[in-house]
């Protein structure tokens, strides 16, 4: 499913057929030299975006790409060497595959095959691995493919060159694939699953928060990301006609993610203008490295010099600009106005209305010191609770414990009958409850309703999500920034989103830490009157953090008080207020009971 | 017997030169989040520095001082052109800017020094061996091995009395509060570097005295290695560096010795395999980094 206005969309898919339909023909008209330089252009751009699939929306970069590569080289031209050249050359090949020959086309589908099989196994063990870990994670994968592909002799002759490939890539063949796979890794940029997965990169655990299962989306993009690099390494394969191992291995990887960071890779677009740069600037490169004549001096051989163009060109593009020449925004989603029906607006009514959350014994040991403390605590819908203390007394850790964040050392909590102790965040979510958090995390680079969307897509099976998030985007009044970037929004605007971005996950209990920091009095005004309007409108049961006082006193009805990671005291507002042990932790033991009336 | 324990000598070896690297990585990663591919070319120019003092008939043990300070200074000025353009940036930035500093500096070591492996002299004892307990033990093993205590010795001196090492462990707890109290974000992370290029530049000279030549690629394999032990020890843990250094020494000298000839082509393979059935059970590695839990939420 897409989640993008289809008129942009159409716009690029155009764009990529003329693109390639053009570049083919001029090379067609200029002769062989140019159509292969066409064809390994189109072939590494396969496996440029094939890479951008997986880095550009995870945020996570691999350098582990072009093992799939090797793999679909290898799966497909075993297949279709001719059987004759495969008993001369892989003598010791299992019977059955050395006398299979079969076409390009049927040799592909199969490599494919082959490579998403091993795509499944190594992404769920990177999977498992978190950020930078999984990077050289990434680089262990290609040496032991590397190491596999030369140590099996029998089938891979090793080192030495794998030959005898029928050059069946011709021009067209090249560009048919590679218009699918730009067609593949733009669709997946704007499907479900790759706009969670954006919203992964951008904030992992907001993404958590509003229900985006982080793991799975980053297993498809894996999967889809290495189908495509094999279909670029059988391909290539076919187009050379003979390789080996170190075709698979660090220079080209180099080259590789040279295209990709160049050009930017979050984007199609990016990956594209990248390979052109790259391309053209190999090219260039390539004919001054056997060394030239500027007329008076005589320029030496230099080896190398195509590696440190590229290196260099690498370098100015991490410094001046690190998300690549064309940022971070498809060239369709700036100059192509979306086009966007309006949904039916629906009613984000508490979606589980006896979810009562219920907490006991929660405790949080960071190493030695001790956050939160035995706490219990209960929330019903329809409730409006404060949650107050003096800082550090542990109020954000209480919030995190009960949103999955993090995981309690002692305690447990259940919502309704469900038992929610050691369950992930996103699953959390799922049993209606949503928050925001004390340090705004937006989906920065998405739009407004992206942001939104997501969370209305990662929750209550994405039923509806479009209906859900411009309800939502209403309800906090915040639909005419709708296609606006969240993170150029002012600082209350960012905060009002997350609120919305909350809602569309259409919670029974929404957590709320400190959504009136640096808000002026009216527009904390105009915030208390909306968070009435959730518990009476929708059902919604509301736990609040804050330190106004004034906010807390008015807006809820009852208050629980946290210090030094301990509750002492529970109650509605005018009970709050006599407490003698709030006073203390408030004001100090020497305050008379004035002074505590003062902070109202 | 003995050749197991012959074996575990060469392992100790090997896991130490393997420790010093992925600690040096460690150091770097902890303070600013950077995995520097090119450390492996610090270690490259301490051994070409080590060929030069050896044709030029310095001794060995000022040759040995040379090289490493070199390996220091290279990682200060690395740093300083290289990485402080992109020190806020995000990981994959930091890291693909070091992977382009590697390859440049790989293109000229080619061009200007040579393309080829060349032999760096070294001094008859190191390549001498002595029998102890009925084990014959070259001295070269020996010194790698008591360098390594060394160095971990002094590491682990440094960071926890030296005013810049508890700087350094500051920082790395929390970059941000380090600078509020008054720990200056330049000089902590020279040092660092100049850290990295010291473990880099010893692991460089019992290196090379194992193998008396230098080429261009000389540091990128063992630098490699070095990745692998510092995720299986635990990305930015300084203890995990050290476990993990010796868990993949061992690893792989075990496999070299007891595996059966017909496997020994999938030998690394094999080894990284272990490494990443390891981490499927331990993700955040054997000893993981205290950071990681202290993100704010």
């Amino acid at each position: 499913m897409l989640v993008t206005s289809g008129r942009q969309l159409f716009y690029s898919v155009f764009a990529i057929l003329a693109l390639a339909l053009v570049a083919s023909a001029i090379a067609w008209y200029m002769g062989p030299a140019s159509q292969r330089i066409l064809v390994v252009f189109f072939v590494s751009l396969i496996a440029v975006v094939a890479q951008g699939v997986y880095c550009g929306n995870s945020g996570i970069m691999s350098f582990g790409h072009l093992s799939f590569m090797a793999i679909g080289a290898y799966a497909a031209s075993l297949l279709t060497v001719p059987a004759m050249m495969k008993a001369a050359t892989l003598p010791k090949l299992p019977h059955w595959l050395a006398s299979t020959e079969t076409g390009l086309l049927p040799a592909i589908l199969v490599a494919l095959v082959v490579v998403a099989l091993v795509a499944i196994v190594t992404g769920i063990v990177v999977g498992k691995l978190q950020g930078e870990a999984a990077t050289i994670a990434t680089l262990g994968l290609l040496i032991i493919v590397h190491g596999v592909l030369i140590g099996w002799r029998d089938v891979t002759r090793g080192s030495g060159s794998f030959f005898g490939v029928p050059r069946e890539t011709t021009l067209w063949v090249a560009m048919a694939g590679c218009v699918i796979a730009l067609i593949v890794a733009r669709l997946y940029r704007d499907s479900v699953s790759g706009l969670k997965l954006r919203a992964s990169r951008e904030n992992a655990i907001a993404a958590a928060a509003v229900g985006v299962n982080i793991k799975r989306e980053r297993l498809v993009s894996w999967v889809i990301s290495a189908v495509l690099m094999g279909l670029s390494g059988a391909l290539m394969a076919h187009f050379l006609g003979a390789f080996s191992p170190k075709n698979f291995y660090f220079v080209d990887t180099f080259q590789l993610l040279a295209m990709l960071i160049v050009g930017g890779m979050t984007t199609v677009t990016g990956a594209i203008s990248g390979a052109v740069v790259i391309t053209i600037v190999t090219e260039i490169l390539r004919h001054l490295e056997s060394g030239f004549s500027l007329g008076f001096v005589e320029v030496p051989q230099v080896f190398g010099t195509t590696q440190i163009g590229i290196a260099l060109l690498i370098l100015f593009a991490m410094f001046r600009k690190a998300d690549g020449l064309t940022g971070l925004k498809e060239w369709e989603e700036r100059f192509i106005k979306p086009h966007r029906k309006a949904a039916a607006t629906t009613s984000l009514q508490a979606a589980e209305p006896d979810g009562i959350l219920l907490a006991k014994g929660m405790t949080m040991r960071f190493g030695g010191l001790v956050a939160v403390n035995n706490v219990d605590f209960k929330l019903m819908p329809g409730e409006i609770v404060g949650l107050i203390g003096p800082n550090g007394s542990g109020k954000t850790t209480l919030l995190n414990m009960l949103s999955g964040v993090l995981k309690p050392s002692e305690g447990s909590f259940r919502i309704a009958d469900t038992l929610l102790d050691g369950v992930s965040s996103h699953k959390v979510a799922e049993h209606g409850i949503a928050r925001t958090f004390q340090n705004i995390r937006l989906f920065n680079h998405l739009t407004v309703f992206q942001n939104v969307l997501v969370a209305a897509l990662s929750t209550r099976d994405g039923e509806d999500a479009e209906g859900r998030a411009q309800t939502a985007l209403e309800r906090m009044g915040m639909s005419k920034f709708a296609e606006m970037d969240a993170g150029t929004l002012s600082y209350g605007d960012q905060r009002r989103v997350e609120i919305a971005r909350a809602l569309a996950c259409q919670p029974s209990l929404l957590f709320l830490d400190e959504p009136a920091a640096g808000m002026n009095r009216e527009e904390t005004d105009a915030l208390m009157e909306m968070l009435r309007g959730l518990t009476r409108d929708l059902g919604i049961g509301i736990l609040l953090v804050d330190h106004d006082l004034k906010l807390i006193n008015q807006l809820c009805d009852r208050i629980a008080v946290l210090n030094e990671g301990t509750l002492i005291a529970q109650g509605t507002p005018a009970e709050i207020r006599k407490n003698p042990a709030v006073v203390e932790a408030y004001l100090g033991a020497s305050s008379d009971h004035e002074d505590a009336q003062r902070t109202d | 017997m003995e050749i197991l324990l012959q074996q575990t000598v060469n392992a100790i070896a090997l896991g130490g030169t393997y420790a010093l690297l992925a600690l040096g990585l460690a150091v770097v990663f902890s303070i600013m989040g950077l995995i520097n591919f090119a450390h492996g070319e610090l270690m490259t120019i301490a051994g070409y520095v080590l060929m030069y003092c050896g044709l030029a008939g310095v001794p060995f043990a000022i040759a040995a001082a040379l090289a490493v300070g070199a390996a220091m200074l290279a990682a200060v000025l690395m740093e300083i052109i290289a990485f402080r353009p992109v020190r806020n940036a995000s990981g994959a930035t930091m890291l693909v800017t070091s992977f382009a500093v590697s390859m440049v500096l790989q293109v000229l070591f080619q061009n200007l020094i040579a393309a080829r492996s060349q032999p760096v002299l070294l001094p008859q004892l190191l390549s001498d061996s002595v029998s102890i307990f009925g084990l014959v033990i070259g001295i070269n093993k020996i010194a790698a091995i008591i360098a390594t205590i060394v160095m971990l010795a002094f590491l682990d001196w440094f960071m926890r009395k030296q005013k810049h090492g508890i700087a350094m462990r500051a920082a790395a707890s929390d970059f941000a509060v380090a600078r509020l109290m008054g720990i200056r974000a330049n000089t902590v992370i020279s040092a660092a570097f100049a850290l990295s290029g010291l473990l880099a530049g010893v692991a460089a000279v019992l290196w090379v005295s194992q193998r008396a030549s230098v080429d261009p690629l000389m540091g990128f394999s063992p630098v490699l290695k070095a990745f692998i032990a510092a995720i299986l020890g635990g990305l930015g843990s300084l203890r995990g560096a050290v476990a993990g250094g010796f868990v993949l020494g061992f690893i792989e000298i075990y496999l070299a010795a007891f595996l059966p000839a017909s496997m020994q082509e999938f030998r690394e393979p094999i080894g990284l395999a272990i490494v990443v059935f390891v981490m499927l059970f331990r993700p955040n590695g054997l000893i993981p980094a205290a950071s990681l839990k202290a993100e704010k939420v």
